[in-house]
């Protein structure tokens, strides 16, 4: 028997903690038995017996042995399954898959993190690595939005990286409530007058496909080349290692090439952003 | 080079019985279907044309269960060995797609190098062809060049013997006793038959105008904004016929069983023609149109696979051809992609 690993076997992890962050959004906290460690902006594939996978890019800090979170929106099959996930539950973990985001190529740069709705559960886990590395950066800008208040995810920790002297944070809803002290627009009306050289920043895109093509487009007009402005694309990833066909995109696949790509090398593939 | 009488050639299968499952064409109506080898019939036919179903399913299963139980082993086949006798040369570039896939990547497949790893290849020439036959427009010639580990070229009742690999060149050694050596008559009656052969797939060629694949460059990016695709596609049932049957496309879909105390997952061949292949949960589809999905399959045969591996994922051999309910054709779409863009 040829020795090479069962790369659609699941590990088998338990369930630890579970979230509410919205009414459509869950963080689940799961331990798997043999220990996984990714790097940020990497996914891996959920198991839920009996119902089947769905990817996912783990939200938590990747310092953070041992542990895994995954912020999940119920939109399909799988998902609807994640909410109704209790401590003690088994699921399964196949993963770390892809490339995560080049930490290494952001030193001495200023980076700035622009994240829209459910695009912040990745983008945590980056913060965190961010922060935990954060001498290496010139500076931390972070532009957030999504549609209003109740929907903002990570309140709290939120709240806490706002006093961090090293991030500049700034949020922005469609609409807001009487509650509501930050701006009110869309995102990318909070990416002009940033306080940084957007010739030689990062600029890291997550979110919805809409919010990320106008994103996109945005800080290409202030700015921003092309191929310092980084995307995670969302694509149906299944096996997770280039071989099932579904996540292809262009020349590549989003599983083992991404799923975060400079926009240079996926601007010239068409339907990107679907 | 050597010679093996037919009588020896059932002597030689009895012989590999004992170390492979030996599998072989027999001819049932006008086709030719991969059997199980148990005794030599009258219905087996080593030359002929390819297969009508696809070979891929000795390596790539058309459904296999790939996980179990979150149990780390590879859920195994204890059988012996493939021997796939009588593969013909486009299923030969079908394998070499699939190798390259499953096995020369940056990923290993387990399932697939397992089943493939032992196996004995030997395969034949064309003694014929069917009018979908296009292979040479694919520089695929209708006899194997490479890929195998001995090749048969059917001269009258017999068989001329090409060792193709080490592997083939040991089996000829072990069971020496059944080759004699080649007279030269027999090699010039071989050219004769490889011209024969070669004619009628070049008249195909012809008649359909199909393109020679010299000119497929950058034919998918220049023919990407075309009105061909909606054309085309405009009868398409979505059955996914043409990807299922095709040696080369290699998409799978990963399910789990509806058991929740019992995990088990399934893989099975999937095709890009379906709506939903690309959707992700959140239901944003880069391909909604038929016709979108229809030039994605073209594409991941003719762009990517050309761009990555630097081969054209097509081998010419037509059964997307002939399995279209939609009569969609292949040779058409290429013709139209050269010549009308
Ligand atoms: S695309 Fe059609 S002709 Fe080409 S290899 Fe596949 S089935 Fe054969
Ligand atoms: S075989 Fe024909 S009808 Fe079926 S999906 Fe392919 S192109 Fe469409
Ligand atoms: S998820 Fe299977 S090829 Fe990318």
């Amino acid at each position: 028997m040829y020795k090479i690993k069962n790369p659609y076997r699941p590990i088998r992890a338990e369930i630890t903690g579970v979230i509410s962050e919205t009414p459509t959004i869950k963080t689940i906290r799961i331990v798997p038995e043999e220990p996984i460690t990714f790097e940020t902006g990497q996914f891996i594939e959920l198991t839920i017996p009996g119902i089947g996978e769905a990817p996912f890019t783990p939200s938590s800090r990747p310092a953070m042995k041992g542990i895994m979170e995954l912020t999940v929106m119920s939109v399909g099959k799988v998902t609807k399954k994640v909410h109704e996930l209790k401590n003690g539950d088994i699921v399964g973990v196949r993963g770390p898959f892809g490339k995560g985001y080049p930490i290494d190529r952001f030193k001495g740069k200023e980076i700035l993190v622009v994240g829209g709705g459910c695009g912040f559960a990745p983008l945590r886990s980056l913060m965190y690595e961010l922060f935990d590395r954060s001498g290496e950066f010139k500076k931390l800008f972070f532009r957030g939005g999504c549609k209003t208040p109740q929907e903002l995810l990570y309140r709290g920790e939120i709240a806490d990286w706002a006093k961090r002297k090293d991030l500049d944070i700034k949020l922005s809803v469609d609409k807001g409530d009487s509650g509501w002290k930050g701006n009110v627009g869309v995102v990318t009306t909070i990416l002009d007058g940033i306080d940084m050289d957007y010739e030689s920043g990062i600029a890291i895109v997550c979110g919805p496909p809409v919010m990320m093509k106008f994103s996109t487009k945005k800080l290409l007009d202030i700015g921003f080349k092309e191929e310092n402005v980084y995307l995670s694309m969302e694509k149906n990833m299944s096996c997770g290692i280039g071989k099932c066909g579904h996540c292809r995109l262009g020349i590549y696949y989003a599983c083992k090439d991404g799923p975060v790509f400079s926009y240079d090398k996926v601007k010239d593939f068409s339907n990107i952003w679907e | 080079m050597q010679y093996i009488f037919s009588s020896n050639f059932t002597k030689l299968l009895e012989n590999l019985k004992s170390d492979y499952e030996i599998y072989i064409p027999v001819k049932k109506g006008e086709q030719r279907f991969y059997k199980k080898y148990i005794d030599f019939t009258d219905d087996i036919v080593i030359g002929e044309v390819r297969a009508f179903e696809p070979l891929k399913s000795f390596f790539f299963r058309a459904r296999e269960i790939v996980a179990e139980n979150f149990k780390s082993d590879i859920p195994h086949t204890s059988q012996k060995p493939y021997c796939i006798v009588g593969m013909k040369a486009c299923d030969l570039k079908g394998l070499k797609i699939h190798d390259y896939v499953f096995k020369n990547h940056d990923f290993q497949d387990p399932f697939y190098i397992n089943r493939r790893k032992d196996n004995l290849i030997i395969s034949a020439d064309c003694t014929s062809a069917i009018d979908t036959c296009f292979c040479l427009a694919l520089n695929v010639k209708p006899y194997p060049l490479e890929n195998f580990d001995i090749n048969l070229s059917e001269v009258g009742e017999d068989f001329i013997v090409e060792v193709g690999s080490p592997k083939g060149k040991r089996l000829v050694e072990k069971y020496s006793f059944l080759f004699e050596e080649i007279k030269d008559k027999f090699l010039s009656q071989r050219n004769e038959q490889r011209e024969k052969v070669t004619k009628a797939v070049e008249k195909n060629i012809k008649e359909n105008k199909i393109p020679q694949q010299d000119s497929f460059k950058g034919i998918i990016e220049r023919g990407y904004e075309s009105d061909i695709w909606a054309d085309e596609a405009d009868k398409c049932v979505e059955c996914g016929a043409c990807n299922t049957i095709c040696p080369t496309c290699h998409c799978f879909l990963l399910y789990d069983q509806k058991d929740e105390n019992r995990m088990a997952r399934l893989r099975i061949w999937d095709s890009c023609m379906i709506k939903d292949f690309a959707q992700v949960a959140g239901g944003a589809n880069p391909r909604p149109e038929l016709w979108m999905r229809l030039r994605n399959r073209f594409e991941k045969k003719f762009d990517f696979f050309s761009k990555v591996a630097n081969i054209y994922a097509c081998t010419g051999c037509g059964r997307c051809i002939s399995a279209c309910p939609a009569k969609i054709d292949i040779r058409k779409i290429l013709n139209r992609l050269v010549y009308d863009v």
